[in-house]
């Protein structure tokens, strides 16, 4: 391992959000104007349209859970707990650097938690149809950005031509499917990356966009196809691999993948909105109406919110057959209600469709359950 | 363990203490053996100071499980701070999935001693007077702590201790049962209760009736994830032996 390349040679080794906060003050510097956005629905191509640099709000710390539980049910998602006590607290850096926020109504908690914070910031927030397959939802969701676009050219007094947004159509569509094409090298076994490394690559692409992306991106490609072929490895030989699915993971909930690390096992994949999930599927170009064209590309999105979540098995099929896991970990946060009751359908999909190993994990950002998640993932790991 | 005839020479048992390296080092003192491998939720610390290798209690529960009852697909473990079901594969003895109760301590073998402690009774008398009462009233809260305020308002009305123990074991039996609902097939006649939960008589006959099939509790249930791992090291023995 220690002739490993960094992907990253940067002052920011082991710190991803660092690296990603450096980023937004970069651009921010450069009179870039930040809009904070809650999750991968949000339509980042409208934002770096206008110049702007979009800003991740979500928290997976548990220190500022205390606070927002002053306020907020003790039993709700940890991670809008945490992000509000981050804003209570006027702790957290991505916030505080926010010019605007976008939110999407993706579940009731993030829902009503917005109008909590719109005193903060001028706030938009983005009406998600949860039936993406009936007749309508796509032009229903195309009036949501559109009234994302008209906010934030009322908001900063701009405008956001067709042009501009083709133009950060084609530079989405280079940087994902690069990303896509960085995730893929979880297939080779042993593995030749890390998941700190796939974590990494997501959170600097979240935030990055243009020809330097690109270059980055290139770069790291170069470093692992290098670490392919002179048979540099991340894992031993026989390391069990494990593909993390459910709600998206950082900080304190990175406890469960750093406890399959200590099993010895490896983390091939992460299918999550923290992970790949946001850089799958391509927007189309020069369609000639591009504000419909997001509109349906981020409708594809299979998040838990929506109802039938068909995209959701379809990914997992293909994650499955390239990554070629021994375990699927369903990572739940507790009262994440669609993701936990998906959980029946995904299970009986990983195991009886997909004939692979799987295993629910419901956490918080609490470090109360480490000892009975290691015995968990630890069984799980040695069932053959 | 003997490795060659899997008769089980010595057993030993020790309330956890703060200081379980210690307890650890006297059994280095005092006991010798060919291999050893931890088990439980100790299992890092027994290895850090024991040497050896280490297995989950839950593979360790469906090794003894196939070893000594052969023909048993479904185990349950009521432990003390945590509940296992496990559903096995009796072919092969192939574990095929496990489920674990909730983080917190409702549904175990804390909740008993937590009740037995609010009705100021030791834990035997706590089963004794479950198997007199009358299983007509309910303990709604699923968290120990609340479910300690509803027995103490319980008390308070009057009503006789041997029903609140009953509607303890009950509100425990329920939580057993939907673990167990996702761990059994239809075509097993019986199921074997392991841990230190099974020592419990009055739960043991209460399962039995709930969920239609025989319970079977082995001669030292407390012990059995115990001789599971001691099964497993035999690998390892034999190993060694190919090794020399």
């Amino acid at each position: 391992m220690s002739q490993l390349t960094p992907l990253f040679m940067d002052e920011f080794a082991g710190f991803p959000l660092k690296r990603a906060l450096g980023q937004v003050v970069k651009r921010r510097e450069n009179g870039a104007r930040v809009v904070g956005a809650y999750c991968s629905y949000a339509p980042v191509e409208l934002i770096w349209a206008m110049g702007g640099v979009p800003a991740i709000l979500c928290a997976f710390s548990n220190t500022p859970i205390a606070k927002a539980e002053e306020t907020l049910p003790a039993n709700l998602c940890p991670l809008i707990k945490s992000s509000f006590g981050f804003i209570e607290l006027k702790t957290c850096p991505f916030f505080e650097l926010t010019d605007a926020v976008v939110g999407e109504t993706t579940c009731d908690g993030k829902k009503k938690m917005f109008e909590l914070i719109e005193k903060h910031r001028p706030l938009y927030v983005m009406d998600l149809p949860q039936c993406p397959a009936n007749e309508g939802a796509v032009e229903y969701w195309k009036h949501s950005v559109t009234g994302f676009k008209k906010f934030l050219e009322a908001e900063f007094n701009t405008t956001i031509t067709d042009n501009s947004l083709e133009e950060s159509i084609q530079a989405s569509n280079a940087k994902n499917s690069l990303v896509e094409e960085i995730f893929a090298f979880g297939s080779h076994k042993p593995s030749v990356i890390t998941w700190q490394e796939m974590y990494d690559v997501a959170t600097y692409a979240m935030v990055s966009h243009g020809g330097e992306t690109i270059a980055k991106l290139r770069e790291i490609i170069a470093t692992l196809t290098e670490r392919r072929e002179k048979g540099i490895f991340t894992s031993t030989e026989h390391a069990k691999r494990v593909l993390i699915t459910g709600c998206p993971v950082g900080g304190d909930v990175l406890k469960v993948l750093k406890l399959v690390d200590e099993e010895g096992a490896t983390i091939v994949g992460l299918d999550s909105c923290t992970g790949l999930k946001p850089f799958v599927g391509r927007i189309q170009e020069g369609s000639g109406d591009p504000l419909l064209a997001i509109a349906k590309r981020y409708l594809e999105i299979p998040c838990a919110c929506m109802t039938p979540n068909t995209g959701r098995t379809d990914a997992l099929k293909k994650q499955v057959t390239l990554l070629k896991p021994d375990l699927v970990i369903d990572l739940v946060l507790q009262s994440c209600h669609t993701y936990n009751i998906e959980a029946v359908k995904v299970e009986s999909f990983v195991r009886n469709g997909l004939g692979t190993n799987y295993l629910k994990v419901v956490t918080d950002f609490s470090a109360q359950d480490l000892g009975q998640l290691k015995t968990r993932i630890g069984a799980a790991l040695e069932m053959d | 363990m003997d490795a060659e005839t899997h008769e089980v020479v010595d057993r030993f048992q020790a309330e956890t203490s703060i200081d379980l390296a210690a307890q650890l080092r006297l059994i280095k003192e005092n006991y010798c053996w060919d291999t050893l491998i931890s088990t439980g939720y100790g299992r890092h610390l027994s290895q850090k100071v024991l040497g050896g290798e280490t297995v989950t209690e839950i593979k360790a529960y469906t090794t003894s499980a196939h070893h000594f009852h052969g023909d048993i697909e479904t185990v349950i473990d009521l432990g003390g701070q945590d509940t296992k079901a496990l559903l096995i594969n009796r072919h092969t003895g192939r574990l095929l999935k496990f489920e674990m109760n909730d983080k917190c301590s409702a549904g175990t073998g804390k909740f008993f001693e937590m009740m037995a402690a609010t009705l100021g009774l030791g834990l035997n008398e706590l089963v004794a007077a479950a198997l007199k009462g009358n299983s007509s009233l309910e303990i709604n809260s699923t968290c120990t702590v609340f479910a300690e305020s509803e027995v103490i308002s319980l008390l308070t009305t009057g009503i006789s201790v041997e029903d609140i123990a009953r509607a303890i074991h009950e509100s425990l039996l329920k939580k057993l049962v939907s673990l167990l609902s996702k761990m059994m097939t239809a075509d097993s006649s019986s199921i074997l209760f392991v841990g230190g939960g099974a020592k419990n008589s009055a739960l043991v006959a209460f399962l039995s009736d709930a969920i239609d099939k025989k319970v079977i509790v082995p001669e030292y249930p407390d012990f059995f994830g115990a001789y599971g791992a001691a099964l497993l090291s035999k690998k390892t023995l034999n190993q060694n032996m190919e090794m020399k």
